[in-house]
């Protein structure tokens, strides 16, 4: 019986080339879709996972409450004294280790064997505990001992490789070689661990103990700049170690910072979830795993709809055999299990064609998304996944036309009547006819479809926002250059930027601490006459060099910059409208405050410009002046002299600092570096999009294709009596487009809410505006007209004669 | 064994009423063959439905071979009706996707008999009515004739107690309906039951007796000897 189904599927499905291709095509979209979303998913949701206990460990965060407003605000980075309290008076936890934020440091291998190269790697430098807490495996020597001495360095596999080895030989080789690090000190490889997998959130090339770069800042609860990560023990729970951390802050950090409360999240929740609202875990990545999880639903259930609908049209044609087969003794669950059978067979082809799809989708995918996403057909839990799409997929989409296929009534279609089949399959005009059923479908595709281009519109509206947003500094020709070796090393810092700024190709010159469109680095320590014991004082700090305000372009309110001679501005401060409005100055400048420079005058106003990405509002800094070392030389160039500005520089750098290699970037680039994920989102809703308007058109195509044909007599009839071409594809398209209408009628709404919340997550948005659902459903029209019309203008420039005589 | 009692069949749309059947009452005994005659809608392809358990009277009683089935559901027909009875069509009714072999097989993969059975039953019914030569072949590439005996192949594979034929020799020539005439003949002196419908008075002459509607009624009987 199964063979007998098999020749019957194959045979129909090979006789009926274009309903069989539209159908194994869009369903294999669909289902190429779902694949590399489900791959991306699981890639999302395996992170951290590869770690040997990962339940029990746990990244810490400080949630500070403001007194007066209840507040909460959770830091993910925490002063450096906590992880040594924790490991002195936490019984709860096993292990504790902070690492610092990871630089990119110069490495050079030395001695007779190593081969002679140098690169750079990021790196931590991180506490003894380090191994205690994350247990990765040892390929060669004790991580666990070697990171305890302070003269050694743990490498990964890769480092171990690229620095120390000649090709084919073994990385073990690295075991005890001396390496320079940052140009700076020597240090002996003590330990190899594996790579660590492109799953984990930690990336790093190198460790090194914590002692060697310790400052005295670095003891401060004030300053917040370190990733804390705890081991629990053993069946201790997060909330107990969270209790037993309570303590912590009023205890030890003084009366500054009493409020914070340290709380945990598990690592394995740490990629997911980076957004805190009021103290707890709100969002992030988790959006985006939904969002998608959801698009490659829809984008399935459209591909279905159209099986549906093809096989539901079609049925006239399966009609006969149907009847047959019940008058030869089927039953009516064996002819459901026939068409059941005959659809996941479709979605077997359709399979095949998603995989090879998948295949040659992937590197694509995978540049795009900076991924490492593989189809590994070794692996079991992938094989799953198919056989769940392949079933999912045949059993939605076959289970409406196996019902009403199966429930056709044999007496009137063997009688071979074409009205009687007719009338069962439906023509539209009667109401709960399967026709009504199919619009109803088509109407719910095209609803996803305008959601779809909306969503693009919509995306592309914020992103281009993003991209020409005035942010109150100058990003364009501004390029920075890290500062690294030679370059940072008290005066030569200042003589570099002065040789810098006298190349004619560059208009101005600073140095600062942090890149200023994304400043991390802030603090609580604040103090200005009147500030009350329960205001807020967080700060964002900047250092700066000379120049700052000219080089970025910043528009100074009052005041004035830094000045360069001598050590006047050593203790001076310039701060922003945020600041000044949270110390509730109206004239700040001149103004006596105390902060890390102790006490001072604010010397400079500045209006507000963007700190951090958009989806943060402007909040206060601070910014002291830096003419030694600091993080890296911006320079704005001469319009048009961007080449020549690079080409000096680096001429420059070789000249000061030759035991670097130059690099330097673009402030835009690194601006658009902070909206990765949102171009990201922007490539794959536009991908989606698109695809769902494909598979959704290949559907109409289908269905007018069906339409045209069954309608033949029709329009052979109306030709004959006069009707025109216009006519007669106005007849064929008018039903399509008033269902492309509701459908935009149904989705407008829903786009609306949905966009309007996406658009809250930034804290600066374009408005929702009204065109970009006028053009969505223009959009969505205009495809379906051109599908339609196709087959419309066939079936109207048909000869009469001809239709009318094969009745 | 077949008996019916005050036959009734209504078919109502939303504006009209039609009566189809209006108190048929009629026994076929066994081995016998009896043909069906009478004008277009007087209700013969609706009587022959309803004897063929593809379709229940609105009102009346049907005895089928000792079971009242009148009031049954349809999935309790179609299991009575599966190997009971063999159809054959006008309009033949071949599944145009499956070959002359795998048509005729049909019955038997719904009854679960065993491939190696199936196998000499089927070669058996297509030997029988000549289309042997012809068991690969599509039913598009078939004469008439050709498609109707394997339509009759179908309908005896399962050796069935009862054969409905509805106007076989319809869409055919007259060679071909006399061979067709022939084989149901032949059938029905090997102990087959045969109730046939026609407007073919020669066809008629095949049976022995011959019942005539008009407006749902039975009007005549005669018999042949």
């Amino acid at each position: 019986m199964f063979r007998n189904y098999l020749k019957i599927a194959w045979r129909s499905l090979a006789k009926n080339k274009l309903f069989s291709g539209i159908n194994v095509f869009g369903l294999a979209l669909g289902m190429a879709c779902g694949l590399v979303i489900g791959l991306w998913v699981s890639d999302a949701l395996s992170y951290d996972r590869f770690l040997p206990d990962a339940e029990r460990i746990h990244f810490v965060r400080v949630n500070f409450q403001n007194p007066v407003t209840g507040e909460i605000a959770t830091n993910w980075v925490t002063p450096g004294p906590l992880q040594e309290v924790i490991a002195q008076h936490i019984p709860e936890v096993a292990a504790v280790t902070k690492i610092n934020y990871g630089p990119e440091l110069l490495i050079k291998p030395v001695g007779r064997s190593a081969a002679e190269k140098s690169g750079k790697e990021k790196g931590h430098y991180a506490t003894d505990d380090f191994f205690g807490v994350f247990d990765l495996p040892a390929l060669a020597g004790n991580p666990k001992v070697a990171l305890a001495q302070t003269n050694q360095i743990v490498i990964t596999r890769t480092v171990a490789e690229n620095y120390f080895t000649r090709s084919g030989s073994d990385y073990r080789q690295a075991l005890g070689k001396t390496l320079q690090l940052d140009n700076d000190k020597f240090y002996v490889v003590g330990a190899i661990i594996e790579n660590l997998p492109s799953t984990s959130t930690l990336q790093f090339g190198w460790l090194v103990n914590w002692k060697v770069q310790q400052q005295d800042w670095m003891k401060k609860w004030g300053n917040n700049s370190f990733q804390t990560f705890v081991r629990l023990q053993p069946n201790v729970t997060l909330e107990q170690a969270e209790k037993a951390m309570k303590i912590i802050y009023p205890r030890f950090a003084g009366k500054n910072f009493d409020i914070g409360r340290p709380t945990l999240q598990p690592i394995t929740d740490l990629h997911l979830y980076a957004d805190y609202k009021n103290g707890k875990a709100v969002g992030g990545r988790i959006e985006y795993v939904r969002i998608f999880s959801l698009v490659a639903l829809f984008i399935l259930l459209i591909a279905c709809i159209n099986f549906i609908n093809l096989a539901t049209a079609r049925s006239a044609m399966r009609a006969k055999e149907v009847g047959v087969r019940k008058v030869v003794g089927a039953l009516r669950s064996s002819l459901i299990g026939q068409f059941l059978g005959e659809s996941v067979l479709t979605s077997l082809l359709a399979i095949c064609l998603a995989l090879l799809m998948v295949a040659l989708a992937l590197p694509t995918f995978n540049t795009t998304f900076g991924k490492r996403l593989t189809l590994d057909l070794t692996n079991p839990v992938l094989w799953l996944g198919i056989a769940g799409l392949v079933l999912i997929t045949g059993f939605l989409s076959g289970s409406y036309p196996a019902l009403f296929l199966s429930g056709l009534q044999p007496v009137r279609i063997l009688k071979g009547t074409g009205l009687a089949i007719q009338m069962q399959v439906g023509n539209g005009r009667s109401a709960a006819s399967p026709a009504l059923f199919r619009q109803t479908l088509v109407v719910f595709q095209f609803s996803l479809s305008i959601f779809l281009i909306a969503g693009m519109l919509a995306v592309g509206q914020q992103m281009d926002y993003l991209r020409t947003k005035n942010l109150g500094l100058d990003r364009e020709n501004v390029i920075y250059v890290p500062l690294e070796g030679a370059l940072n090393a008290g005066n030569k810092t200042e003589t570099f930027r002065q040789e810098v700024m006298r190349q004619p190709s560059v208009a101005a010159a600073t140095t600062a601490s942090d890149l200023p469109l994304n400043i991390q680095s802030s603090s609580g320590d604040l103090e200005w006459p009147g500030k009350l014991p329960t205001t807020e004082s967080n700060v964002s700090t900047l250092e700066v060099g000379g120049d700052f305000i000219r080089t970025m372009n910043i528009k100074l309110l009052d005041g004035r910059d830094f000045r360069t001679a001598g050590l006047a501005d050593s203790a001076s401060y310039i701060i922003n409208e945020a600041t000044a409005r949270m110390m509730n100055m109206k004239a700040p400048v001149g103004q006596e405050v105390k902060f890390w420079r102790g006490k001072g005058r604010i010397v400079g106003l500045m209006k507000d410009f963007h700190l951090k990405s958009l989806h943060e509002a402007i909040s206060p800094l601070i910014m002291m002046y830096n003419p030694l070392e600091n993080g890296y030389l911006l320079v704005k160039t001469r319009a048009g002299q961007t080449q020549q500005a690079i080409a000096d520089l680096e001429r420059l750098t070789k000249q000061f600092n030759p035991n670097y290699p130059f690099s330097y970037h673009f402030v835009d680039e690194a601006y658009e570096q902070l909206y990765k994920t949102e171009q990201q989102v922007n490539t794959l809703v536009n991908s989606f999009g698109m695809l769902a308007i494909l598979i959704s058109c290949l559907g109409l195509f289908g269905l007018a294709a069906f339409t045209a044909e069954q309608r033949t007599k029709e329009i052979g009839v109306r030709k004959v009596l006069g009707a025109s071409v216009t006519n007669i594809i106005g007849l064929l398209s008018k039903d399509f487009l008033k269902l492309v209408m509701i459908a935009l009628i149904l989705a407008t709404p829903l786009a609306w809410l949905a966009l309007s919340k996406w658009l809250s997550s930034f804290e600066y948005s374009t408005g929702l505006s009204w065109w970009v659902f006028a053009l969505s459903g223009l959009m969505a029209i205009g495809i379906a007209m051109l599908t339609v019309s196709f087959q419309s203008i066939k079936a109207a420039l048909m000869n009469p004669v001809k239709s009318l005589r094969s009745e | 064994m077949i008996q019916t009692v005050n036959l009734q069949k209504l078919f109502a749309t939303e504006e009209v009423e039609t009566t189809a059947l209006n108190g048929i009452n009629m026994d076929v005994k066994d081995g016998e063959f009896v043909a069906i005659m009478g004008p277009s809608g007087c209700g013969k392809s609706t009587l022959l439905n309803i004897l063929g358990l593809l379709d229940n009277p609105s009102e009346g009683e049907y005895n089928f071979y000792g079971t009242a089935v009148a009031k049954m559901t349809e999935r309790q027909r179609a299991q009575l009706r599966k190997g009971s009875i063999g159809f054959v069509f006008q309009s033949f009714n071949l599944i145009d996707e499956l070959t002359v072999y795998e048509n005729v097989e049909l019955p038997l993969l719904y009854l679960k008999t065993p491939a190696d059975e199936r196998k000499i039953r089927v070669e058996e019914a297509l030997s029988r009515m000549n289309i042997m030569h012809r068991r690969n072949h599509f039913p598009q590439q078939l004469s008439g004739g050709q498609q109707q005996r394997t339509a009759i192949a179908r309908a005896v594979v399962a050796k069935p107690k009862l054969i409905l034929a509805d106007e076989p020799t319809g869409n055919l020539d007259s060679v071909n309906g006399e061979e067709v005439m022939k084989l149901l003949g032949e059938l029905n002196d090997e102990g087959t039951t045969i109730i046939m419908v026609t407007h073919s008075p020669y066809d008629a002459g095949f049976a022995h007796r011959i019942v005539n509607l008009f407006d749902g009624k039975v009007v005549t009987e005669n018999f042949h000897v």
